[in-house]
């Protein structure tokens, strides 16, 4: 654009010898936009503020379900289960004497044994389908600690095949046995 | 002067009063309002703050192989020796009192190490410090009470694979 | 509501400046003080706004229409998330658009850009080289990270599509996140060769075939920041933790043959932050639009230090 405007005026002239010299100033196309003169020490500054006032990116919310980190969180929600039930139990067979609980095993199995069929078949549930998952990805994480299986494909195929298992196993453990 | 014309017990008292003694709401109070509409968020964000400039690299800690490596290493161990043990009972019904006790002994420290990992990645060192040590020794007492327990459970009672059979089948 | 507050504060601020002796001034202007008379909170918000604030959703905002449409013209919606840095207190929100899929190229940087020259010329989104070789146009489209130059919009007019910023970044505006903190990690892994002693020839650094092709599936990373951005670990920690993208580069210069610092390399990532927060989440690999595998260096970083 702007060499353009330069030729063209140089051509006016050469046509015109007798087209007065502009000063330098009006060839120069001018803009009145309002600037502020900043240091670069005062950049540092106006940055730091701005940067206090955004937002974060929405994360959770929108990143679509897929089973690569569904399943993880899962694995880690079905450790918590577990573990936390191991800790719940040994914790209570420590206090049970001085507050008189019974946490032997015959007593448990004599008081389970006392529970109706449903409330059997939910402790099961809640235990065999956590204890399954866990373990059978348990075995794909120890795969991928040794750099076997980490392609995407592989990736998704053994992530449902651990759920099918567990859907499968848990099944039978919570009916069955 | 105006605090004592003025009590503070009524909220249209507590319009009243100059906008400088209203700082008299307690910190811990104001900092609680503005968690307030973050609660249901995991690890809610802080505004943002970077140290220095885009030329300067991030700090580099130092190297701590006891949290790093070694860490790592010795936490596989554990989960690929939990793996046999777990399966074995399945085959044969229950293990023998020593391979009960091993394994009581590796989810004992595989738990630790799974909470641990939670508590680092959940409660940020610089961000909840007090949380953070809070949780970590609240896990120790715990994973200590539990060690204890099942030690106690191992010699006293029938063992957590026999248990968990009876049970299973009560 | 608001309206009402402010003309009441308009009318009061009068008559106390034209009834009240000047003594009073300071009690009563705390009364007509309205911010005061909002909850803490709200106050709290206005000095920092809370970076956790939700996104309005589209339902709430409005839609810009494709200009001209024909009779057979596909007409897809397109939401985008929006935020402005000139008004730092408000929401961000998801603008929605509507296209016409004949009018537009085949990709979704294309649709951006017909948004940004025919329909609003105020959103603002990176883009450079439009070949997925620059990586300046990554973003969550439809929940998944990519490049918008690679990802191609979906034919179904049925279904809309969602566009919003790589997850779980700060935002300067739009579809641009502050990549600083990305970059200084990415400085801290010393990217380049680090050698001490010369070239045996004393021309140049020689590689066997076979160590030349350890870098492949290395070297090609464009740093886009995809798969960083779509790892939870990252999300939760991103001040110590260096993500998948960083690593790999970090992997890049252990793994070359030419380079001497493998183990100071090595020792840098040896802490429970920096590369332990890898819980093989692989959503890296997963979204990477190179079709690279971050989530197998990282296991090989691992493996390679996992007794020293």
């Amino acid at each position: 654009m702007a060499s353009q405007r330069v030729f063209q005026l140089g051509l006016r002239r050469a046509v015109a010898p007798s087209f007065r010299i502009q000063p330098a100033g009006r060839m120069v196309q001018r803009r009145f936009a309002a600037t502020e003169n900043a240091a670069q020490s005062d950049g540092t500054q106006i940055l730091a503020k701005q940067r206090l006032q955004r937002p974060v990116s929405p994360h959770l919310s929108i990143y679509r379900p897929q089973i690569t980190w569904y399943g993880s969180a899962l694995n880690r929600v079905t450790a918590v289960v577990l573990s936390g039930s191991l800790y719940i139990f040994g914790i209570s067979y420590l206090v049970a004497p001085t507050l008189g609980w019974h946490l032997e095993t015959q007593s448990m199995v004599a008081a389970v044994a006392a529970w109706p069929v449903a409330a059997k078949i939910a402790a099961k549930a809640t235990l065999a389908f956590p204890f399954f998952y866990h373990s059978f990805n348990g075995i794909r994480h120890l795969a991928w600690d040794f750099g076997v299986g980490l392609g995407n494909k592989t990736v998704i195929r053994t992530g449902w095949t651990a759920v099918g298992f567990t859907v499968l196993s848990g099944l039978y453990y919570t009916f069955l046995v | 002067m105006l605090s004592t014309s003025i009590t503070r017990s009524t909220p249209l008292a507590q319009q009243l009063r100059p906008s400088f003694m209203r700082s008299a709401v307690p910190k811990s109070a104001r900092i609680a309002a503005f968690h307030a509409t973050q609660r249901q968020q995991i690890l809610p964000p802080l505004p943002q703050k970077i140290a220095g400039t885009l030329n300067e690299p991030t700090l580099v800690p130092d190297p701590a192989p006891a949290h790093g490596s070694y860490h790592w290493s010795f936490e596989r161990i554990v989960a690929g020796g939990i793996l046999p043990l777990t399966m074995a009972p399945f085959a044969a019904g229950s293990l023998n009192p020593v391979m009960d006790s091993v394994l009581c002994a590796l989810l004992v420290v595989h738990s630790h190490i799974g909470f641990e990992s939670c508590i680092i990645d959940y409660f940020p060192k610089q961000r909840v410090p007090v949380v953070r040590n809070v949780a970590m020794w609240a896990l120790r007492i715990g994973t200590v009470t539990l060690g204890l327990a099942l030690y106690s459970f191992e010699t006293n009672d029938v063992g957590i694979t026999e248990a968990v059979t009876r049970l299973w089948h009560a | 509501m608001a309206c009402t507050r402010a003309l009441a504060r308009l009318a009061s601020k009068r008559t106390g400046m034209a009834i009240r002796p000047a003594g009073f001034a300071r009690g009563f202007a705390s009364v007509s003080d309205t911010s005061a008379r909002e909850p803490v909170s709200k106050i709290a918000e206005k000095i920092v706004p809370d970076p956790a604030r939700t996104v309005v959703p589209e339902s709430k905002t409005s839609t810009v229409k494709e200009p001209q449409p024909d009779k057979d013209s596909k007409i897809k919606t397109f939401h985008v998330y929006r935020w402005d840095p000139d008004q730092p207190s408000e929401k961000p929100r998801m603008q929605s658009y509507t296209l016409d899929l004949n009018k537009t190229g085949p990709m979704m940087l294309d649709a951006l850009i017909r948004i940004k020259n025919e329909i609003d010329p105020t959103l603002t989104f990176r883009r450079s080289c439009r070949e997925g070789i620059c990586g300046s146009c990554a973003m969550n489209i439809d929940g998944v990270n990519t490049l918008a130059c690679l990802c191609r919009i979906p034919a179904e007019t049925n279904k809309e599509s969602r566009i919003y910023p790589l997850p779980h970044m700060y935002i300067v505006k739009d579809l641009v996140p502050d990549m600083t903190l990305f970059y200084k990690q990415y400085r801290s892994v010393k990217p380049y060769l680090q050698r001490d002693t010369p070239a045996p020839d004393g021309r140049e650094y020689r590689q066997s075939k076979a160590e030349r092709k350890k870098l492949d599936g290395l070297y090609e990373c464009i740093l886009c920041a995809c798969c960083s951005t779509s790892c939870p670990s990252y999300w939760w920690n991103q001040e110590e933790y260096l993500g998948p993208a960083v690593l790999l580069q970090s992997y890049r210069w252990i793994a070359d043959s030419r380079d001497e610092k493998k183990a100071q390399r090595q020792d840098a990532l040896n802490n429970s932050m920096s590369l332990y927060r890898c819980h093989t989440i692989l959503n890296c690999s997963r979204t990477c639009p190179k079709g690279l595998n971050p989530a197998l260096a990282i296991a090989e970083i691992k493996k390679s230090m996992a007794f020293t």
